[in-house]
């Protein structure tokens, strides 16, 4: 290489020097900005909306809207409904989370490897994932009925079971029926992000590691697990912040119910918002999920941060 | 040869090969069976995996009736259009963030992360009210930007997680062949993302293709309307044609899986280009 | 930059971006209409082309079809004459129930007169009274022509003393049983909570059916309706005449709501899943031909004389719901009624159009063409209506006791309570308990 291209490199096309640093300065920036304008076009009015309605005791009922302060996250703090949906939110984010991101490692891991028919196998792991919400809430209904539903009847035919499960009607199983409709939804999610991530692990490094005699495990566990983690991080973050969300699900399998056992934030945060028009109160909700979900994604990004800095 | 499994080894890719397919395909089967049935056979207690009597009424139904294609075409159009300005947008966010000098890089990626923290129950609202006083009600443009900005944080911080991933060298050596930096984007690290690009574009055209909540409150119209509110219009009253909506559902997945088996390809190549990644 | 500093910043930059924005001025009056959200009332299909020189008034309605739809109704009233041209809006269907409460209220709460013309579930007929949204039609339908509906609609269309909405189509739960079987071992019709139970319990025992009686307990609307109806048949009732405070904590109430519990748990003549069904889950099994009993709506007649869906065509025969002894039978009472918007600036065309969809003629037209049953009883004795829809001829007995659920301008929050209190009553079991804590959360409510 010449002297001279290394000179164009680092100082760019000769336009005098102070340019080029404006350039160098204002390039990174001119690059978000279209994904600031999308993300602004969207956000901007309906959090602060959202946020200033929190303070009110707004309700198109009773049609008031005053300022109220605090009130609402006060009335919050003390609603014993607020706080039943809040811990079946973090139950089912935690729980889902965890299975999916384990499930899903255990698709990558094999749809990784080669055997015959590898990409019907590819494409059929995405069907749960692929297929539009509205109708698997739904089918999920008739799956999982405790009287008329597939899964009873295959369980009692292999003989598992010898009496019907209610699957959705009590108190003990709901709320473990909508966990497990949604690690069936969700983990192709994991799985297509954790097998994206395997391929990018040089193959150099695992057959370093087999030359050197390692097991496969242990050359999952020291060469592959340290590669994959940002990637396991990222797409576990992402669907922690979702699982968070859940609505459609629970809504249409059990409303919340029987008696409030699966109400979660977002179905408890519909019937305020939706149902009952209190926007004041409902916003306060909202805003305490935003709140809850900002610690969620700074647990990930701590140990996200921690890892790649160590990385370099 | 790397492939050379034991037996063992291999008989146990099987088993996990035949679990993965059950576990993903077997609902989905299931609903396929039911859509080749009357719906009376549902509700018999004895579920009956080969349709007997076959019937095709629920398909025609979809098109006859319900004019299905047209929701179809709808959720085409937003899906995609979603997606290629997604990764667009997110490549150039993600490209910035992980290969040029930025400051306080972790700051801005938390900005575009928190959209995705807010519920969206609570943004549905003030959307409406606002796309209203624009004039965009019952219009592409309305679901598409919507989409993209709910899709954005995904798409840039899994493109951002995989720029991470390719080594510095290449773009000191793009720069000494007098690359410019968008010239190291668009010929340098895109082309060798391409499986990234494949996955997350996927994931975000799954998304848009699959939204509801959004798309009923800001379509009103079969003009406009996309597959998942097609669908919840079936339900006549209480009435709920299953038969019908599980052939819908098979119309709109299949298409899906056969552009996976077609990527997959491009995932794959992409792949066995592994010379960089040293 | 650590994710906290990162938070404040998003939140800088979001407070900058929007210090210009003139929504944030506007305030609270219109941060009271910014949640709201439907189907896209702006953006609407005109029917028909406009005629030169008609008033022009907005029609909107939830979605129902058949073998026609509601936007061809209005074409043929555009059609019928030269003065008015109605547009039509379509809202999405009653199974979107709560979008198209929130569509309907965020344009009445901007008081600028549209929708002129709207419909409205039975429910919110107090809220949007209450709220000075609907026009009062006393002067526009006197007392007798109020006396050519149902009764208990009227009533349910009266908000303190005033008609602010008018019938459009009626439904209301019923009991749908297996003539075949009820035949077969000799027995009547049941006309009491406990005959119908040792029907169940015997037909169930002999193994015909494996379900005695089908209800709907889903933590929904659904559950209210259903217990509506059981308190209703035992003297009972949710709230005060008055509306102002809860009566459900009250001895007749927590009695109807144990038989409830006491057919999961004693009796057995229902599965425990009927704490998660709606509608149409409770419907499959019946019309699978698995059960003797079934509470539902109208439009499970038409699924069961299917014969692509059911099993029991020619089979099911509907009756009023049973009472406890003592009582008389409650219908819950559903459908849908019309509504004039207090703000119209088209009033006399408002009504026009209104006399002409409420009257007998339009109603025979939606009962045919759509399947809705019709609110005014002389219809029922049309004879094109014995002979294209002879089923619904035989609601009319069904409608006439129907029962309204409670009526108060917050009955969204009152129903939310209900729902929560029922569905921990019946898996509990300790009835009383539950529900004399719902009737001082509802009373709180009321009060606030």
């Amino acid at each position: 290489m010449s002297l001279q291209q290394t000179a164009t490199a680092i100082a760019g096309p000769r336009k005098g020097a102070g340019n080029s640093f404006r350039w160098q300065f204002l390039t990174p920036w001119l690059l978000l900005l279209p994904a600031f304008l999308s993300l602004a076009s969207v956000s901007v009015y309906p959090i602060l909306n959202g946020l200033w309605l929190s303070f009110t005791n707004t309700s198109l009922i009773t049609q008031e809207h005053d300022f109220v302060g605090f009130a609402n996250y006060r009335l919050l703090w003390v609603d014993d409904l607020f706080w039943n949906a809040w811990w079946h939110t973090i139950t089912f984010t935690a729980v889902s989370t965890l299975a999916e991101t384990l499930l899903g490692l255990a698709i990558a891991l094999l749809l990784f490897e080669h055997f015959a028919f590898r990409g019907v196998v590819r494409a059929a792991m995405l069907v749960p994932w692929a297929m539009p919400t509205v109708v698997t809430s739904k089918m999920f209904g008739w799956l999982f009925d405790g009287q008329h539903g597939l899964i009873n009847y295959l369980l009692k035919s292999a003989g598992i079971i010898s009496e019907n499960v209610n699957w959705l009607g009590s108190v003990d199983n709901a709320l473990w029926t909508i966990i497990f409709a949604d690690v069936w939804k969700t983990t192709p999610f994991m799985a297509l992000l954790l097998l994206a991530g395997l391929h990018t692990i040089p193959k150099s490094l695992i057959e370093a590691a087999r030359m050197d005699g390692a097991r496969s495990l242990a050359t999952f566990w020291y060469v592959r697990l340290p590669m994959l983690l940002p990637t396991l991080l990222i797409a576990g973050l992402f669907r922690a912040l979702d699982a968070f969300r859940v609505f459609d699900l629970v809504y249409v399998l059990t409303g919340g119910g029987p008696a409030d056992s699966t109400e979660t934030l977002s179905t408890l945060n519909y019937k305020t918002l939706f149902s009952t028009l209190q926007f004041g109160y409902g916003s306060a909700i909202s805003t305490a999920m935003f709140i809850t979900e900002a610690m969620i994604a700074l647990g990930f990004c701590i140990f996200l941060y921690e890892r790649l800095r160590r990385q370099k | 040869m790397i492939y050379a499994y034991s037996p063992l080894r291999r008989f146990g890719l099987y088993i996990g090969a035949l679990l993965a397919l059950i576990w993903s395909g077997g609902p989905f089967l299931w609903q396929l069976s039911s859509s080749f049935q009357l719906d009376r056979e549902l509700t018999t207690g004895s579920p009956k995996f080969w349709p007997s009597p076959f019937t095709i009424e629920h398909y025609i139904n979809l098109v006859v009736e319900k004019s299905f294609q047209e929701y179809i075409y709808n959720s085409i159009i937003v899906a995609s259009l979603t997606t290629l300005f997604g990764l667009f947008v997110g490549s150039l966010a993600a490209f910035s963030l992980s290969r040029l000098d930025i400051r306080g890089k972790f700051g801005v990626l938390g900005i575009i992360l928190s959209i995705s923290m807010f519920p969206q129950i609570a943004i549905v609202g003030p959307l409406y009210l606002l796309a209203s006083d624009l004039g965009l009600l019952d219009t592409y443009a309305s679901l598409v930007i919507t989409y993209l900005a709910l899709g954005l944080p995904l798409v840039t911080w899994v493109l951002f997680g995989y720029f991470e991933t390719l080594p510095r060298e290449i773009d000191e050596a793009a720069r000494m062949d007098g690359c410019s930096t968008l010239g190291l984007l668009f010929r340098i690290i895109l082309p060798i993302s391409l499986p990234s690009l494949v996955t997350t574009g996927l994931l975000a055209f799954i998304a848009a293709w699959n939204e509801f909540m959004f798309a009923l409150a800001f379509t009103s119209s079969i003009e406009h309307q996309t597959v998942p509110v097609g669908i919840a219009n079936f339900t006549n009253l209480y009435y709920v044609p299953w038969g019908d909506i599980a052939a819908a559902s098979v119309v709109v997945t299949v298409p899906l899986i056969v552009l996976v088996l077609v990527f997959q390809k491009h995932i794959i190549e992409g792949l066995t280009q592994g010379g960089v990644k040293e | 930059m650590s994710q906290d500093e990162s938070g404040r910043s998003a939140a800088k930059t979001a407070l900058a971006a929007s210090l210009n924005r003139r929504s944030l001025l506007k305030g609270a009056s219109l941060a009271a209409g910014s949640m709201a959200v439907g189907g896209g009332l702006l953006a609407s299909t005109a029917s028909g082309a406009r005629a030169q020189g008609r008033t022009e008034i907005t029609f909107a309605s939830a979605k129902f079809y058949a073998k026609k739809t509601i936007a061809q109704i209005v074409d043929a009233y555009n059609e019928s004459q030269t003065k008015i041209h109605v547009k039509y809006i379509e809202l999405p269907p009653p199974s979107s129930s709560t979008e198209v409460h929130q569509a309907l209220v965020q344009q009445l709460a901007r008081r600028n007169g549209a929708p002129d013309v709207f419909t409205q579930d039975v429910v919110w007929i107090a809220e949007f009274a209450g709220a000075g949204w609907a026009l009062p039609l006393d002067e526009y339908f006197p007392a007798a022509a109020r006396a050519e509906y149902f009764p208990g609609l009227i009533d349910a269309c009266t908000y303190q003393g005033k008609l602010t909405a008018l019938p459009w189509i009626v439904d209301g739960g019923m009991l749908f049983y297996r003539k075949d079987l009820l035949e077969g071992i000799g027995a009547k019709v049941p006309e009491t909570w406990a005959d119908m139970t040792t029907i169940a319990m015997e037909l169930q025992k002999s193994g015909k059916v494996d379900f005695g009686y089908l209800w709907q307990g889903k933590q929904a609307e659904v559950l209210v309706c259903d217990a509506v109806s059981v308190i209703g048949s035992n003297n009972g009732s949710i709230l005060a005449a008055d509306g102002k405070s809860a009566t459900i904590g009250n001895d007749q109430a927590v009695e109807a709501i144990q038989f409830l519990y006491d057919t999961i748990n004693k009796s057995k003549i229902s599965p425990a899943d009927v704490l998660s069904w709606d509608e149409e889950p409770s419907r499959l099994p019946f019309t699978g031909g698995k059960a003797a009993f079934l509470r539902n709506w109208s439009y499970v007649y038409g699924i069961a004389q299917d014969k692509s869906a059911s099993s029991v065509v020619d089979k099911v025969g509907v009756a009023p719901l049973p009472h406890f002894a003592g009582g008389k039978s409650a219908s819950c009472l559903g459908g849908y009624q019309y509504g004039v918007n207090a703000s119209t600036k088209n009033r006399e065309a408002a009504v026009e159009f209104l006399t002409w969809m409420s009257s007998p003629a339009t109603q025979l037209r939606f009962a045919i063409d759509l399947g809705l049953a019709p609110t005014r009883p002389a219809v029922y004795d049309e004879a094109e209506l014995a002979k294209e829809q002879p089923f619904m001829q035989t609601l009319q007995s069904v409608f006439t006791g129907a029962t309204p659920r409670p009526v108060t301008p917050k009955y969204a929050q009152v129903s939310l309570a209900l729902q929560s209190g029922l569905s921990r009553g019946l898996v509990s079991g300790d009835i009383k308990k539950e529900l004399t804590a719902t009737a001082s959360k509802i009373d709180a409510i009321l009060g606030a």
